[in-house]
């Protein structure tokens, strides 16, 4: 793993190369799975005593977060931590964003200080594509409004395929705010890439017309029934329902949702024994799914997190080095 | 000054003549026309004290009016002013423009609207009227004084971009207004239904996690001011009108009898939600297209491009060369769907909406330059207008005579006046253009200002090559019409004008 300066890939002719990771609709089934296979050289590092490679030494990392995260900030910063890269946090409240600093003229910043990889993550969907416009180097899209978090769907790949051996023809359910989910975005083109049937369940008003999501994702199906989403499935995904929608008037209740949409050991048990659980986080316990179904067997949420580490690593790895990987 | 405007393609809506001849100006004043198939003792009679503009191939119309532009003056001289702004209309072939009210101070004082026409006089290429603020500041509280707004000049009112919310407000700002003889021109959009939005719901907003702007926040809006129109018997005037259940509420409406107008934009009329995908929209491909260069196919997608299969068309716009998200396409109301688009064309053609109008919304670069939510709506629209609504004549979706009706006879109907025409006598406000003439559109050529143009790098065909305002030539494309022979010939035109291709 001896990565060469990324000046090169500047004169390199677009498409040999990712520059970017904005999300998983140009991204192919060969390149996911490319970066999958690096991840898992990656988790091997992880498991070492001493959990570092000098792979990206030399290289300037740079964290924005213009919102809130915990999990996807820290996995990312071990990440770049681990393959020796200079990592540099920032979190929009304590930047210059307060005196009205443009996010363009931050990345032109960011830009002349050397930074090689900026990480994004914004409140708003676009913003990824916005910084992509304007910075020379490589972005990663840590999840910009409801649009995508790419690296969390590759996480979610890449646990799936670790713990059930393959990733085709999965039957993959989807519940809970998927309107405002971009978790539940990059995962329908990372499912669809590797040709799931994926089915999405939310009440109406989280979910919006099933001719919006089908005319783009021509495979999903919508119901509205709990029941039928989970019949037949491999892979159970709860989505965060955040308490604001019920103030938005989006639910009559928090209680009322639970009753019929959240994951419950009852409602699981019809399931097969290796499905798996799983939850972007952070979780509502008692809202979205029930305590014990998090801490059962089948659920990988822990698991998910780890794997995060290894996969963002893996990326920070391609997008850095000058690998052009054989279709 | 005496100009001889030769051998156009004469196209007067208002007195119905589409003909080919010469327009002979005087005193800023149209004097005669001649039609090219008779050669009458007057025109051997005019003598050499005449400037001749040569005109073949070209088609001369009465100058369009706009009965939508924004001119930040005062307040935001760096996004427009009204020199750059009517020197922009002039290069479109605008001879008269609609001052929009959002301007700081808005036009909510007699005192605003004097200083407005004032500076017009001074730094104004063309006609300006002014477009009064329904409420004071534009902030739905207050009546503004109509009655001595219309003394100083208002010649219609609007809150635009802030519309009036509470219904009740609405009803006395029509009741008030039909006192006066006045339209009220409504931004249609319930602010509640589409609170957030950055773009159209639908497809495209679901893929790309964009808050929507429904459809029913425009229509829902449209049905209770038609509602009110109707019990006040008021004059009505829709601005952009953008969704196919907004055209359908208004013709319904046009039937019963109620006072209501409408417009429509021309980047609405070309251009669909896709253009946010930029780069990732998917666009038309298959088998039709034998000789992709000249396809046409790439337009708005499907339907339009069977239509136009065979046409030997050079003219496609291609969202694919935006990126995705590009701020240049954040407009209020938003770019809707194809089946939209359907419907404002039929709406245009069964005269349910009157006239095109261009919400010209120059903003300046750190307006735009920003992620797609925060990004200031509009676009820039003065000076692709004619090009972008020819391509609806290119396409055969509208024919040539009926576009220059909507730019014309249409606008001036809706402000209640007599048409612009060429009728002999009448003020010689004027438009020649080149329909067919192909160009690429370059902002960085923009007389205006605003530089936020979503088609900016897009081929079109069909360019203003003069402008003349009450006699006056206020632009002129290069040495247009100097030349005394021209190799373009009229009979370019015979298929455009029969929208035979």
């Amino acid at each position: 793993m001896q990565p060469q300066p990324s000046v090169v890939a500047s004169v390199m002719p677009e498409g040999e190369r990712r520059r970017h990771l904005l999300d998983l609709d140009d991204v192919s089934r060969a390149e996911i799975d490319a970066v999958l296979e690096t991840a898992e050289s990656m988790k091997e590092v992880l498991s070492r005593e001493i959990k570092q490679v000098p792979a990206l030494r030399g290289k300037t990392v740079v964290n924005m977060f213009y919102e809130e995260s915990t999990r996807t900030r820290i996995s990312f910063e071990l990440a770049a931590r681990s393959l020796s890269a200079n990592i540099i946090n920032f979190a929009a409240r304590s930047s210059s964003v307060e005196k009205g600093e443009s996010l363009i003229d931050t990345v032109r910043t960011l830009q002349a200080l050397g930074a090689d990889i900026l990480v994004i993550r914004h409140a708003q969907a676009g913003a990824a594509h916005l910084v992509a416009r304007h910075f020379h180097g490589s972005v990663i899209n840590a999840g910009d409004g409801r649009h995508a978090h790419p690296t969390q769907a590759l996480l979610d790949l890449f646990t799936i395929r670790e713990k059930l051996g393959y990733l085709d023809n999965l039957k993959v359910a989807i519940i809970g705010d998927i309107l405002h989910s971009r978790v539940a975005r990059s995962n329908l083109w990372g499912f669809t890439k590797m040709d799931a049937q994926v089915t999405l369940c939310a009440p109406p008003t989280l979910l919006g017309p099933a001719r919006f999501w089908q005319a783009t994702w021509p495979r999903v199906r919508i119901t509205y029934s709990l029941e039928e989403a989970l019949d037949g499935a491999d892979v159970v995904m709860a989505l965060r329902l955040q308490q604001e929608r019920q103030q938005a008037g989006l639910l009559p209740s928090l209680r009322e949702y639970s009753r019929f949409f959240a994951l419950t050991e009852e409602r699981l048990a019809q399931l097969a024994d290796n499905v798996l659980i799983m939850h972007p986080g952070p979780i509502n316990e008692g809202i979205e799914i029930a305590p014990e179904v998090v801490t059962s067997s089948r659920a990988v949420i822990g698991e998910q997190v780890t794997n995060g580490v290894a996969v963002r690593m893996a990326l920070l790895y391609q997008l850095a080095s000058q690998v052009t990987h054989e279709e | 000054m005496r100009y001889l405007i030769k051998h156009g393609s004469i196209i007067d809506p208002a007195q119905r003549v589409a003909t080919v001849g010469d327009v002979l100006i005087e005193d800023g004043k149209v004097v005669q026309i001649f039609d090219l198939a008779e050669m009458s003792p007057e025109q051997q009679a005019i003598g050499d004290n005449v400037e001749v503009i040569n005109a073949r191939g070209c088609v001369v119309a009465p100058g369009f009016t706009d009965l939508h532009t924004h001119l930040r003056e005062p307040g935001e001289e760096h996004k427009e002013t009204i020199a750059t702004g009517t020197l922009a209309a002039a290069r479109g072939g605008f001879t008269t423009i609609c001052a929009m009210p959002n301007t700081n101070p808005p036009h909510d004082r007699a005192a605003v609207v004097r200083q407005v026409r004032q500076i017009t006089r001074r730094d104004g290429h063309i006609r300006v009227d002014v477009i009064g603020a329904v409420t004071l500041g534009r902030a739905g509280g207050t009546l503004t004084e109509m009655a001595e707004l219309v003394e100083a000049g208002c010649i219609a009112f609007s809150d635009d971009g802030s519309p009036v919310q509470d219904p009740v407000m609405m009803r006395n700002a029509l009741a008030y207004a039909s006192m006066l003889g006045v339209p009220i021109m409504s931004h249609c959009e319930d602010t509640r239904l589409n609170s957030g939005w950055a773009m159209h719901e639908g497809v495209v907003s679901t893929r790309l996690g964009l808050p929507g702007y429904p459809a029913a926040a425009e229509e829902s809006q449209i049905a209770r001011d038609i509602a009110l129109a109707e019990m006040t018997g008021a004059h009505l005037h829709i601005c952009h009108v953008s969704t196919a259940g907004g055209v359908a509420l208004i013709r319904n409406a046009r039937r019963r009898g109620v006072r209501v107008t409408a417009e429509v934009t021309p980047h609405h009329l070309t251009l669909t939600d896709q253009w946010v995908l930029g780069s990732l929209a998917e666009v038309e491909t298959g088998e039709a297209s034998a000789e992709p260069a000249k396809g046409g196919r790439r337009g708005r997608g499907k339907k339009s491009a069977q239509n136009h299969q065979g046409l030997g068309l050079r003219t496609w716009l291609d969202p694919r060369l935006l990126s995705p998200y590009d701020t240049r396409t954040r407009v209020s109301p938003p770019l809707r769907g194809e089946e939209d688009i359907e419907a404002l064309l039929e709406g245009l053609r069964d005269g349910t909406i009157d006239a095109i109008a261009t919400d010209h919304a120059p903003h300046s670069t750190v307006d735009k330059e920003c992620e797609y939510g925060s990004a200031a709506c509009g676009i820039s629209g003065l000076e692709t207008a004619l090009g972008l609504v020819l391509t609806l004549v290119h396409r055969g979706e509208m024919d040539l005579v009926n576009v220059a009706a909507k730019l014309t006879e249409g606008p001036a109907q809706v402000l209640g006046r007599s048409p612009s025409t060429l009728h002999p006598g009448a003020r010689a406000d004027l438009v020649v253009f080149d329909p067919d003439i192909p160009w690429t559109v370059d902002v960085t050529t923009f007389a205006s200002k605003g530089k936020n143009s979503p088609i900016h790098g897009q081929q079109l065909r069909g360019q203003v090559m003069l402008t003349m305002a009450g006699g006056v030539i206020v632009f002129r494309r290069d040495d247009f019409g100097k030349e005394v022979s021209s190799p373009r010939q009229a009979s370019r035109l015979d298929g455009i004008l029969t929208s035979e291709g």
